[in-house]
């Protein structure tokens, strides 16, 4: 295998995983999160950051053990050729699958409410062309790309959070548990699902000038990522109260039509908040679409990296094309997310406990 | 290798030259799908929905349905006004006169039509059959419901709105005493656009303390609540073509259920510690009477449980300016006087909060968002007793409360006594 080069920095590996993480799914967020537990919706998404840190920190552990490999290669060691193999497709066509259906979301979202003659198959194949050819490029520059837009994100989402905080209503908020919160547990892993892109770290590691601050990294972009999500919960929430997040598809997009600029500059701020969520959205995509092409090539053990780019598009277009209306789609997203979730936590975890207890790799600390 | 590259590079190079122009072409060439003229859009600014007769069925045009019996019954019948601007005739800045012969006449700055449909959808393409231009939501600034139609029920109005993606939640949304299409045929002076009119009404209604916010967005959170009910501005058209905020109309759900004094606007208000404050009214004291005008309130709701029912209590503050009085037989440098006039004025706020809060009861509107505290502070309770929001609406009917007062003047404008 050619060895890589190591330039990738502490932070900028953080950023490609808060950018990572920031995506698609901070639209229909706040309503995953009170249909799971109604006011409780906050207390949901912060169980769920918890719950994303602990398979975020098996990558980054696993990943300190096996400095130099992605999980496609050093699970070859740990579980045998052909089981590690076979696990390996799984997670390739799962990361497929989670692309197709960002892109989908994505254009599903376009085309109710901005460009609403604008066929969804475009506005999903343009995004997909762009992913597909970020995607050439190498580690380095899509860490560079990642890091220049990630206060593009930061930045106006917080802002927006800030601004409708002027409407927000603390009574909205209690009790903190929720009142029927039943559901909890369900919401707990749709949520959970949502910050899979960071899975996107194990190829990461291998580029990292120091792969011993993979847990470093990890702790905090979950830390940035999942408490812009548990901040953007909490203004949902408290803003329009829990029964009327129900009745929103996209309460985040709702709340950035609510919320207006001082002064009446913007009177609604839908518009922005768009025009950022798409490179929101293109960050996510090019993270798991790059992941996907990577390890096939890995997989099949190919020298050029490139080579699955384009050929992955029409693929991941179909299967994008597959759901036939908006309610099916979100029906996928939450089934392939939970699903998702025993190859990206439960996974890792199997691999690293088989780690230590077969005294398999090396600690990065020692390098 | 060595001849063979330059020549591959030149042979790129060429075709890297054939496939500029085609590139450019379909680059430049090809239109946007969600390309609008300015023109061919229609601006909605102002909505308005009445209760049509069931004998006007016939003035409808069957565009969305023409199989008798497939659309809803004819006693739903509805009549949509819309308030079109016009283009080219809405002034831009204050010192234009706005462009073409429009002048400032607000009637020929925008174009209102009305049409007949069994829900909003149906009305809307009844209308859009007709025009040229698409209908165009972004811009909607007021709605307004006849009171038959608010009492009939906003179901089917309230969805029609939320779905529409162009809809801003920053909307009015109001009910008409009488005809609702009138509000769109007004012709206020003040402002150029009639719609803009109705809007500027509520929204410095805010500023002056005269009424709480209300936007069509905080309208829909407060329905949906389990332990709320909304309420919406209920306005009159006066002969000199201004719109008279009366009062508060109260919702059950998605009904409404009745609808309050203006007076009862500053009592909500109260309740709720909204600032500024706005409202002025009589104080009888020592036989005579004066005016004094809120300038600030405070206030805090608490409550308990007690024998198995929430107990509220009402602690209010007021900060008051003496503004006149009827004749000279009080002395308002004497400290006493001053002590009766809060004292008498702390009376009637009670009398007042307590016939607001016995009429919302009455109806079982729960419109101050009681039943959110119990919810919010005592869930345990909440989920044994209560869970719902029709059974709220029963138990709002059986609290009880205690309403404390204030009142403080603080200014006695600049006469001396």
């Amino acid at each position: 295998m050619t060895k890589a080069t190591r330039d990738i920095s502490a932070l900028q590996a953080a950023a490609v995983l808060v950018s990572t993480i920031i995506g698609v799914g901070v639209l229909p967020l706040p309503l995953f999160a009170v249909r799971a537990a109604d006011t409780g919706g906050p207390l949901v998404t912060l169980l769920a950051c918890i719950c994303a840190l602990v398979g975020l920190m098996f990558v980054a552990l696993l990943g300190m053990r096996f400095p130099d490999e992605s999980i496609i290669q050093y699970s070859e060691r740990l579980i045998g050729k052909w089981p590690a193999r076979a696990v390996g497709l799984c997670v390739i066509v799962f990361f497929a699958l989670l692309t197709s259906l960002t892109a989908r979301e994505f254009g599903e979202v376009v085309v109710t409410s901005v460009l609403k003659q604008t066929p969804v198959e475009v506005t999903v194949i343009v995004m997909l062309m762009l992913a597909a050819i970020s995607a050439r490029n190498t580690m380095t520059t899509f860490a560079y790309i990642h890091f220049f837009y990630v206060p593009l994100l930061l930045v106006p989402g917080l802002l927006i959070v800030a601004l409708s905080l002027k409407n927000a209503e603390p009574l909205n908020l209690q009790p903190i548990w929720g009142n029927r919160p039943g559901g909890m547990f369900d919401g707990i892993v749709t949520i959970a699902a949502l910050f899979q892109g960071s899975f996107v770290l194990t190829i990461v590691i291998p580029a990292m000038r120091k792969p011993a601050k993979a847990l470093v990294v990890s702790l905090y972009s979950i830390l940035i990522a999942g408490g812009l999500y548990v901040v953007i919960v909490i203004a949902v929430v408290s803003v329009f109260g829990a029964e009327e997040t129900r009745e929103l598809l996209w309460p985040t997009l709702e709340l950035a039509k609510a919320t207006s600029l001082p002064a009446n500059v913007l009177e609604r701020l839908d518009g922005a908040f768009l025009a950022v969520w798409v490179t929101a959205v293109f960050t996510t995509l090019l993270s798991s679409y790059y992941l996907t092409s990577q390890s096939l090539t890995q997989l099949l053990r190919l020298q050029e990296p490139r080579i699955f780019t384009f050929f992955l598009v029409p693929f991941v277009f179909v299967i994008a094309m597959v759901p036939a209306n908006i309610v099916k789609m979100y029906e996928a997203v939450v089934n392939v997310g939970r699903i998702g979730l025993m190859l990206t936590i439960a996974y890792p975890g199997l691999l690293l406990l088989i780690a230590v207890l077969r005294k398999k790799g090396g600690s990065a600390l020692g390098r | 290798m060595d001849d063979n590259g330059p020549r591959s590079l030149k042979r790129a190079a060429r075709l890297a030259a054939r496939l500029c122009p085609p590139l450019l072409a379909a680059a430049l060439l090809c239109g946007c799908w969600d390309r609008t003229e300015i023109e061919d859009r229609a601006i909605v600014l102002g909505v308005s929905i009445d209760k049509a007769r069931p004998e006007e069925e016939g003035e409808e045009d069957p565009v969305t349905h023409y199989v008798k019996g497939l659309g809803p019954p004819a006693s739903d019948l509805i009549r949509v006004g819309v308030q079109i601007a016009l283009p080219g005739r809405i002034p831009l800045g204050p010192g234009e006169s706005g462009g073409g012969s429009g002048g400032n006449d607000p009637q020929k700055t925008v174009w209102v039509l009305d049409v007949v449909g069994h829900s909003v959808n149906d009305a809307l393409m009844n209308l859009q059959q007709e025009l040229s231009a698409k209908l165009f939501f972004g811009h909607l600034r007021v709605i307004v419901i006849s009171e038959e139609m608010a009492r009939f029920g906003l179901e089917n109005v309230n969805d029609y709105f939320h779905r529409n993606p162009e809809v801003r939640r920053m909307a009015w949304m109001m009910v008409a005493k009488g005809e609702a299409l009138a509000l769109m045929k007004a012709s206020p002076k003040l402002e150029r656009v009639p719609s803009l009119y109705l809007m500027t009404t509520l929204d410095e209604g805010i500023r002056m303390g005269k009424f709480p916010q209300d936007y069509i967005g905080i309208f829909w959170s407060r329905k949906s609540k389990l332990g709320q009910e909304g309420f919406l501005p209920y306005v009159e058209l006066r002969k000199n073509q201004t719109l008279q905020t009366q009062g508060l109309a109260l919702f059950q759900g998605s009904r409404m259920v009745g609808a309050t004094m203006p007076l009862d606007i500053a009592v909500y208000m109260a309740l709720k510690g909204n600032n500024p404050g706005g409202y002025s009214a009589f104080v009888k004291v020592r036989g005579t009477e004066v005016m004094t005008h809120v300038t600030h309130r405070e206030s805090k709701t608490s409550f308990e449980i007690r024998n198995g029912k929430p107990y509220f209590k009402f602690k209010a503050a007021f900060e008051l300016n003496l503004e006149e009085k009827i004749n000279n037989e009080l002395n308002i440098q004497d400290p006493s006087v001053i002590r009766d006039i809060e004292e008498s004025q702390k009376k009637g706020a009670v009398k007042l909060i307590e016939s607001f809060l016995e009429k919302t009861q009455a109806l079982g509107s729960d419109v101050l968002g009681l039943g959110e505290y119990v919810r919010a502070k005592a869930p345990g309770y909440w989920n044994r007793n209560v869970g719902t929001k029709e059974r709220w609406q029963r138990m709002y009917k059986e609290i009880e409360y205690e309403v404390h007062i204030d009142m403080k003047i603080r200014r006695i404008g600049m006469k001396a006594e």
